[in-house]
């Protein structure tokens, strides 16, 4: 059972992780918690329900589609949601607030639109589970932990390795000086947003998938796990994203499965404020000191 | 079934009780040409979808009533009041109700705080009141002029342990609950009845309502040595349950459930995979009763839609009172004795009798999915 509850752990974490990582990169630049990115994720799920769906479109056409959409939107309530605060000067918390009226706006929205039932996701993918040496694994569950290792492999190789993602770390240094070299970084804010938002749809496709079920509220706990995750690394790193978000899905499997399920998510957020007693800025957070 | 009780009102509720305080006395006195029935039901708030069903079911029957000459000549009407599903504006209501003098008695109330609330006001007047809807353990206490059309979640508890364990065979039960009141209550009631019956409970596992990832839960099941799974819950979890079984090596495995996953979204979110899923219900449209299939058709005459089931538990609660009217005549505490000793009444909602807290015993029907429907099964 240890392995096969493992197997559960790395899935659900993979998930968490890429939400994380639109927490964690909006924070990185802006140095604030975009509250309205678990509901982007749920948008994500519908998107891409809606165009497989609705469209004889192949998945492989239908899903980017969905995530390019999603980005839009990712970008789209910066623009107009954070972006005229955030030029006005006024502080983080303004900024926060209207994040959290951006979250019950989609919350809504959704529920108008498509209703407050759940939804069966479209199984575009035919589902086989394999039995090896006693642990069940279905062809879906290891597509969702490859495609994830995959997409932070990329987006690790795009912040590290390319030129954009060295303008992306110079903004999150520092805003004016990045400006001061030359770099446009409205325009990095926008992208940071985008690949965020674009990640947060692959997730909502893949717990559609893989659960076959979103609802307009979904947003409300993957969201909360995942800010969680992105805490428990260090908000602001990427690889600590990722760490945080398989180390909580791990952590809340193994803990349910051999304590107990009644206490899952109270495991997902002991371990959080765990490694918070002892190391404040998370697993791979860097020391922050404020000088006055 | 579950019960949401609401808290809100509370302002409009104690602004209502200081009206009342001033209209106290305008209530109508002497007896007329028209029987009264009460009927306290939310039609506004968070519980008015079953609030007016409720008032559907009761209109329909009082209706029909009087389509066939009324009682001993006289018609029946309805003094309807909403109490909002909150408890303080239910007190409100039911005080309202026991002045009438014409009224013999009373169907209500629909959320269990309500009826509770309600019950203390009725059983001092000495009135029947007979709630459609509420199935809180507390009730069963609330007096003895409260009886109620809908039953525990304990006897439908033990019924379903019955069925699982003596008539199924199954002596390794999964216990899968929301981890709430309701599905901790209803997950006590299955450990005691099957463990009673000499089955073992080799897992009980709590999932959060609205939860999507069932594989840790799954997981631990598939550990064990069970050979069904019971869910304490509703019916969205159930379909996902049925859909990741297969994922987490447990295909095929037997499902049961309660009236609570009786839904028709259970079939539409999980199709295939909930196939073969017995459960057990009170009202079905299914059912092969006479009474019910002739209800079902009057309510959709008159209504346009098909009745759910707390409409059919309304129904049922008014046609109990104007059967003892009927039978007794308008003396409210020989109403209250008459429906005390009521045996096998033929309802829409099964063959009802009351046990002497006023407890409705009614046997279940025995239910299960069949290529996407439900069907009414002998085993």
């Amino acid at each position: 059972m240890f392995v096969q509850q493992l197997i559960n752990g790395i899935t659900v974490g993979g998930i968490y992780a890429l939400i994380a990582l639109g927490y964690t990169m909006v924070y990185g630049i802006l140095k604030i918690v975009n509250f309205a990115h678990g509901d982007v994720f749920m948008i994500g799920g519908f998107m891409g329900l809606i165009l497989a769906q609705t469209t004889n479109l192949p998945i492989w056409i239908a899903y980017p589609l969905a995530m390019l959409i999603t980005a839009l939107i990712g970008v789209l309530i910066e623009r107009i949601c954070y972006r005229p605060i955030r030029l006005h000067g006024a502080d983080a918390l303004a900024i926060l607030i209207s994040a959290l009226g951006v979250s019950i706006f989609l919350e809504n929205f959704a529920q108008l639109v498509w209703g407050t039932e759940t939804h069966a996701y479209v199984q575009k993918i035919q589902r086989t589970a394999y039995n090896i040496a006693g642990i069940t694994l279905s062809n879906i569950q290891i597509g969702v932990i490859v495609l994830c290792i995959i997409l932070m492999i990329v987006l690790y190789l795009v912040v590290n390795k390319t030129k954009m993602g060295m303008a992306m770390r110079a903004t999150s240094q520092s805003i004016t000086s990045a400006q001061l070299m030359g770099i446009n970084t409205e325009k990095v804010i926008a992208l940071t947003f985008g690949v965020g938002s674009a990640l947060a749809c692959v997730a909502g496709i893949l717990v559609g998938t893989y659960y076959d079920a979103v609802y307009p509220l979904i947003g409300y706990s993957y969201g909360l796990k995942a800010f969680a995750a992105a805490i428990l690394g260090g908000i602001g790193s990427v690889p600590g994203a990722m760490l945080g978000g398989f180390l909580l899905g791990i952590v809340e499997t193994l803990g349910a499965g051999y304590i107990s399920t009644g206490y899952r998510d109270a495991f997902a957020f002991g371990i959080l404020i765990l490694v918070l007693l002892f190391r404040p800025s998370g697993l791979l957070g860097k020391k922050h000191v404020d000088k006055v | 079934m579950k019960k949401r009780i609401s808290r809100r009102f509370i302002v409009s509720g104690l602004t209502a009780v200081m009206a009342v305080g001033l209209l106290t006395g305008c209530g109508s006195s002497g007896k007329s040409d028209t029987i009264e029935i009460g009927l306290a039901t939310p039609l506004t708030g968070a519980s008015a979808q079953d609030g007016q069903a409720i008032e559907n079911g009761v209109e329909l029957a009082v209706k029909q009533a009087n389509d066939a000459g009324g009682i001993d000549g006289k018609q029946i009407e309805v003094v309807v009041e909403d109490d909002k599903g909150d408890a303080s504006e239910a007190a409100t209501v039911a005080n309202m109700l026991v002045q009438n003098d014409n009224i013999v008695g009373v169907v209500g109330h629909f959320n269990s705080s309500c009826t509770l609330a309600g019950a203390t006001i009725y059983n001092d007047a000495g009135i029947v009141q007979i709630s459609p809807g509420s199935s809180a353990e507390a009730v069963s206490e609330a007096g003895d002029y409260t009886f109620r059309t809908i039953t525990t979640d304990a006897v439908q508890g033990r019924y379903l342990a019955e069925w699982c364990v003596n008539d199924l065979g199954y002596h390794n039960i999964a216990v899968l609950y929301e981890n709430d009141d309701y599905g901790l209550g209803l997950a006590d009631v299955i450990q005691r009845e099957t463990e009673a019956l000499g089955a073992t409970v080799v897992a009980r596992e709590a999932y959060e309502v609205n939860q999507t990832d069932f594989s840790t839960v799954l997981t631990k099941v598939a550990a064990s040595d069970a050979d069904v799974m019971i869910i304490g819950g509703l019916y969205n979890e159930t379909a996902l349950i049925a859909k990741q079984m297969g994922d987490n090596g447990l295909e095929g495995m037997q499902i049961m459930g309660v009236d609570a996953i009786y839904s028709d979204a259970l079939i539409e979110l999980g199709g295939d995979a909930v196939n073969g899923i017995k459960l057990t219900a009170y009202f079905s449209d299914a059912s092969d009763s006479e009474v019910t299939q002739s209800f079902i058709k009057a309510y959709t005459d008159e209504y346009g839609e098909a009745p759910g089931t707390y409409a059919a538990y309304a129904y049922d609660a008014a046609n109990i009172i104007l059967d003892a009217v009927a039978n007794v005549g308008t003396d409210r505490a020989a109403i209250r004795d008459y429906i005390a000793d009521l045996k096998d009444f033929d309802g829409v909602t099964g063959i009802t009798s009351f046990d002497e807290n006023g407890d409705v015993i009614k046997e279940p029907l025995r239910m299960e999915i069949i290529n996407g429907a439900f069907e009414t099964v002998d085993m």
